[in-house]
């Protein structure tokens, strides 16, 4: 069973299930006014996802009082067709147009997150997102315990947005 | 009416920015766009600019080096930035460097039309 660690919990005054809704929350307002996508949630996850075929994952590191990965795991197809509702115009393969926009909803959703980490925003920073696609990899992170996973869905289509996060000392 | 500068390292944002413009009833004439601060002061030169757009985090020189970048050359075209920033301290920043105000990513057309329909 995924879940997000009791110290983030203590630090934030969080719940697993508070943050998820967060989560939640975020995802379906960047797909709804960015995307022009519905989403329906299913969580929680009901097994571990690590591997990913015909897919495309974009990221987005926090670094600071807290550490982690906010991460956007879609099949090609999905992938294919947010990149083209951004755009407004049709993207058949892969390539740098789907790996900005998968970059940069990694880097809103990864916005949220720092902003209920952090109320300053001086003492966290967002990466520059990295984006991978390919047949066949798996993600590390994904398998931790302390990694929450949201999955969601349009048109029969499901993706996974992950959040791994750690409490620096 | 006037020339807008986009300034994003996502060249999906500066589309969408760009099409949320003309969908929010803004007065625009010409577009610019630049991937980072230092592509968007060359993106400057020699052109009359009403409205800059910009992104914070950026790869090479981000929005807060920017800003003080601009008005260190005495120019005085209100800059807004749109970003994934909401903490208090990164928008206080970017106000004291210059800033005229601040749009959070994702943003509707009708939140562009609020924010810039009195700078065009």
């Amino acid at each position: 069973m995924m879940s997000l660690n009791r110290e983030i919990s203590h630090a934030t005054h969080l719940q697993e299930a508070d943050l998820a809704s967060y989560v939640i929350n975020a995802t379906k307002e960047v797909f709804d006014t960015m995307v022009m996508m519905a989403l329906e949630d299913s969580y929680p996850l009901k097994e571990p996802v690590t591997s990913f075929h015909c897919s495309v994952t974009g990221m987005v590191g926090l670094a600071g009082t807290y550490t982690g990965i906010l991460s956007i795991h879609c099949p090609r197809s999905f992938a294919l067709r947010i990149t083209s509702n951004m755009l407004g115009m049709d993207v058949e393969e892969v390539g740098e147009d789907v790996n900005d926009a998968l970059g940069e909803i990694a880097n809103m959703l990864g916005g949220y997150v720092k902003q209920i980490l952090s109320k300053g925003g001086l003492d966290i920073n967002l990466s520059i997102p990295t984006v991978i696609s390919g047949e066949d990899y798996t993600v590390n992170s994904m398998s931790d315990s302390d990694c929450v996973i949201i999955p969601f869905t349009n048109e029969n289509e499901r993706f996974l947005v992950g959040l791994k996060l750690r409490k620096e000392v | 009416m006037g020339n807008v500068l986009i300034v994003d390292d996502s060249s999906t944002m500066r589309k969408i920015i760009s099409r949320s413009l003309r969908q929010a009833g803004l007065q625009v004439d010409d577009i610019y766009e630049a991937g980072d601060g230092i592509e968007a002061l060359s993106a400057m030169e020699g052109k009359t600019i009403d409205l800059i757009l910009s992104d914070i985090n950026m790869p090479n020189m981000d929005g807060l080096e920017f800003i003080k970048c601009v008005r260190a050359k005495g120019v005085s075209t209100p800059i807004v930035m749109i970003t994934t920033e909401g903490g208090e301290d990164i928008l206080k920043e970017a106000i004291t460097n210059g800033a005229s105000d601040s749009i959070k990513k994702p943003f509707t057309p009708d939140q562009l039309n609020e924010k810039l329909g009195g700078l065009l």
